[in-house]
């Protein structure tokens, strides 16, 4: 012990320097490391941080995509003026479409009477909406959930049927009618 | 920022007043009489008006592509009537209530058919 202290007491200066900051690198080296396992969430929080990216990605992508369609009526089945959607695009369109105005909920409606009942009673509100894409079927579907109180009965109704039409307003899409029967 | 606040508050006020007169009854007498009433989300109905209400024979278009022909009853889809869905189906028979009610026939937009009684728009089995 004495003999490596002696040793260390005849380095040069500029070499003993050295030698405390390299002790200083692995000192904050280790710090972090183990606040890290203690603290942090390493793997999971890169994975995450991956996952929300890609998210990012997908959306602008898709943002860029709804941007170039035309605006109006969007179908995916012939026999109308309107546009046709080609199959990616059908899949694009379904994804990336949030909304289901008032009319689609309506006209799905015509054929689910309790769901329109609880509709009209609660001035129209809706509790949820969905839309999803089918990968199993290579369908879109879409629908919405209504509850309330219906003659003194509490009840939830949920509607949901094929998207097979929506409407491009240039800054978003909508769905515009569900197919429920 | 004054500009600005003016601007936003300028095109609000001609926003709304182009809106105001691109809706309402467009032609005819919609009090009594025959007229076109367009509605705010672009709905349109044609057809007969009785005090304000649509009342007798008319036709009214959803903008999603719902389009009923037929009668009116309190301005509601009452009598005999025909309802054309955006995909092509349709059902043609009788309506009470804004309803599929009584006797009537679906079609499906692939040619399938089923007829029957109806009932708040159930097929009644």
């Amino acid at each position: 012990m004495e003999v490596s202290k002696n040793s260390f007491k005849t380095l040069s200066e500029p070499v003993k320097q050295f030698g405390g900051l390299v002790g200083i690198i692995i000192l904050i080296f280790l710090t972090f490391f183990v606040l890290n396992n203690i603290f942090g969430e390493g793997d999971e929080l890169v994975a995450k941080m991956k996952i929300e990216e890609e998210r990012i990605a997908e959306e602008r992508k898709l943002n860029k995509l709804i941007s170039s369609l035309p605006s109006g009526v969007l179908v995916s089945f012939d026999g109308t003026d309107n546009f046709k959607l080609s199959d990616e695009l059908y899949e694009a369109v379904c994804k990336a479409t949030k909304l289901i105005p008032q009319r689609a909920i309506m006209g799905a409606n015509f054929l689910n009477f309790r769901a329109h009942e609880i509709y009209t009673i609660n001035g129209n509100k809706i509790d949820e909406t969905f839309v999803k894409w089918d990968d199993e079927k290579n369908k879109c579907f879409a629908g919405f959930v209504v509850s309330g109180n219906n003659v003194g009965v509490d009840e939830t109704v949920k509607v949901s049927g094929e998207a097979l039409s929506f409407l491009s307003t240039g800054i978003d899409t909508r769905v515009y009618f569900i197919k429920n029967f | 920022m004054k500009k600005l606040i003016f601007f936003i508050l300028f095109s609000s006020l001609i926003t709304s007043i182009a809106l105001a007169r691109s809706t309402g009854c467009k032609e005819g007498n919609c009090e009594n009489g025959y007229g076109k009433w367009i509605y705010t989300d672009k709905t349109t109905y044609e057809g007969e008006w009785v005090a304000t209400k649509k009342h007798g024979q008319g036709t009214e278009t959803w903008p999603n592509g719902y389009i009923y022909k037929g009668e009116f009853k309190e301005s509601q889809w009452n009598g005999i009537g025909i309802l054309f869905f955006p995909d092509g189906s349709t059902y043609e028979g009788e309506w009470a209530n804004g309803f599929m009610n009584g006797k009537g026939t679906f079609t499906w937009s692939d040619g399938k058919q089923k007829t029957g009684i109806w009932k708040n728009g159930s097929f009644q089995e």
